[in-house]
Formats: C-alpha cells, sequence, structure tokens
C-alpha cells in the first residue's frame, strides 16, 4: 500500500505489503490483534456513517479486519494504526460498498460561508440571555437527521469531515487515511464544514426546529 | 507563525485550526489572547466549539453488535 495513492470513489490503491518494513518495526500477533480488537468499534461507527446500514457496515468491517490481518506486515509499529486502518476500510468502501446517494449539489452548498450557523441563528432571533446564539439547533435534532446532512456532502469533503466527527484524529492522521496531504485535509474540512453548516441549517428549517426554537427564546 | 497582536479576522480565519488543536503553541497562544479580550470573537469561538462537539456526540451515538469482535475474532483463527 503506497503512500502516495489516495483514496477515493473508483481508485482502489493495491494493498500489496510494503516488503520495505523491517521486522523490528513489525507488530507480533498479540500486539496486532490487540490493537485491532481496539479498532473495532470506531471503524464499525464510520463503516455505518459511509454505508448506511447496519449489515453492510459489520460486512465492510469483517472484510476490513481480514485484509488488515492478512497485510498486517506492512504497518510499522508505533505509527498510527487507525490511520493505517481506516485507509484499507476507506479502500474496501469504495471498491465495493459505494451506494447511491442523494449527494446536494456543490452550487447548492458551495457559497456557504464561515459562521454560517452562527448568522443565521442571530438573524433568526434565536439568542440566549446573554445575547449569544443559540448553539442548540443541533441538540434538538435526531442522530439519523444529523448524519443525514453529512451523508449529502460531496465525497472528497464527505469523507474528511466523517473521519473528522467520528474518531478525534488530527489533520496529519486524516491525512494518511485518505493518502492526500495534509493542506488538501485542511482544506477539505474547512470547505466541508461550511457546506455542512449550510445544509444543518436548511435542515433545522425544514424540520421546524428554527421555528420551535426562536419562540421558545421569546417565552 | 503569526507575530503580532491579531486582528479579528486573523482569529476567524485560524478559528478552525485552533479548535482543531493545530496551531503551534505561539500561534494558539495569540488567539487565546485575542479570545480573552474580544467578547464577539469569544461568543463565535463558543458557538463554533458547541457546534463541533454536538456534531460528534450525535454521530457516536452508534451501538455496535456485541458479538462483532467475537466474529472477527474467529474468521482470523480460520484465516491463520
Amino acid at each position: 500500500m503506497t503512500d502516495t495513492d489516495e483514496v477515493h470513489p473508483g481508485h482502489a490503491p493495491s494493498l500489496a505489503p510494503m516488503t520495505g518494513t523491517p521486522a523490528a518495526d513489525r507488530c507480533t500477533d498479540a500486539e496486532f490483534e490487540q490493537l485491532l480488537g481496539e479498532g473495532v468499534e470506531p471503524a464499525y461507527r464510520l463503516a455505518l456513517r459511509l454505508t448506511g446500514n447496519r449489515q453492510d457496515a459489520e460486512d465492510l468491517v469483517q472484510d476490513t479486519a481480514l485484509r488488515a490481518y492478512r497485510f498486517r506486515s506492512s504497518f510499522a509499529r508505533g505509527s498510527s494504526f487507525r490511520s493505517w486502518f481506516y485507509r484499507i476500510l476507506l479502500n474496501g468502501f469504495y471498491t465495493s460498498w459505494r451506494r447511491r446517494r442523494n449527494e446536494a449539489s456543490m452550487d447548492e452548498l458551495e457559497d456557504a460561508h464561515d459562521l454560517y450557523l452562527y448568522l443565521r441563528s442571530s438573524e433568526a432571533g434565536m439568542l440566549g440571555p446573554d445575547s449569544t446564539p443559540l448553539a442548540d439547533t443541533l441538540s434538538r435534532m435526531t442522530t439519523d437527521q444529523v448524519a443525514s446532512a453529512l451523508d449529502a456532502l460531496p465525497d472528497e469533503f464527505r469523507t474528511a469531515c466523517t473521519l473528522y466527527f467520528m474518531e478525534d484524529l488530527s489533520y496529519q492522521e486524516i491525512a494518511e487515511s485518505l493518502g492526500v496531504p495534509v493542506g488538501t485535509v485542511r482544506s477539505r474540512l474547512h470547505r466541508g464544514r461550511r457546506m455542512l453548516q449550510k445544509r444543518l441549517w436548511k435542515l433545522a428549517c425544514e424540520l421546524g426546529i428554527v421555528g420551535a426554537a426562536h419562540e421558545e427564546v421569546k417565552r | 507563525m503569526i507575530e503580532r497582536d491579531l486582528s479579528c479576522e486573523e482569529v476567524l480565519r485560524h478559528l478552525a485550526e485552533y479548535l482543531d488543536r493545530e496551531l503551534t503553541p505561539g500561534e494558539r497562544a495569540q488567539v487565546e489572547e485575542h479570545l480573552r479580550t474580544c467578547e464577539r470573537c469569544a461568543r463565535e469561538h463558543r458557538f463554533e466549539r458547541a457546534v463541533v462537539d454536538e456534531m460528534r456526540a450525535k454521530l457516536r451515538e452508534v451501538e455496535m453488535p456485541g458479538d462483532l469482535v467475537a466474529r472477527i475474532r474467529r474468521t482470523l483463527a480460520l484465516e491463520s
């Protein structure tokens, strides 16, 4: 598995083991199984967000674990297991599981600006006692509703944002998972988060959350 | 590296990286100094922090099947 191959739809980089990993840097089977055991749950959460259903998520994680085990000699002790494992998972997802999604158009999302939710909340009069816009729009949504907003982002932004929100990964770890430079991660997160805020606001308006919250503030 | 007092616009440009702990210690200190003295930027920071925290909390509300790890271990045992 090369470090320079980006994970993206339609392209599944080779998972051939890096023969350059010295034996001294490889995990023992026991160490590997411990890392794998700890990584299954976060991987399942990621797989569920990517596939959209539990059965596919289970299948994707099991497939990923098997691939990871077969190519465990390519994992260097001390490097980020999560990044390495997620990279295999994302490769598998784009190869076998990518589903048709209702992806919002870039035109619909692209003009989102910084502080979108903050400014819209202020304009809608959703202010708390100290005149701070209420940040509880999201708390009034279900997990599925929030996930649908994330799901509507174009692929490259959705994947970066999913890794960002699901796991407490650094930009470097996200970059390693995706096989892209850190600067690309920074750019995709910046634009993706703005698009996501715009999508969340639209959803909140459609669900009637904005109006309901405004009425509560007035009382 | 940011080497002088920051403007509100500069703090906003670096806000995401500040939230994500991706700034250098010096940059972080400058943003924090500005947030201590600028109520408007402090309000925006608190709001954005709350949005990120809420997104994470919502998206992590997932229960993994209890037997998934065991099934994976069985599969790997067969492989080896």
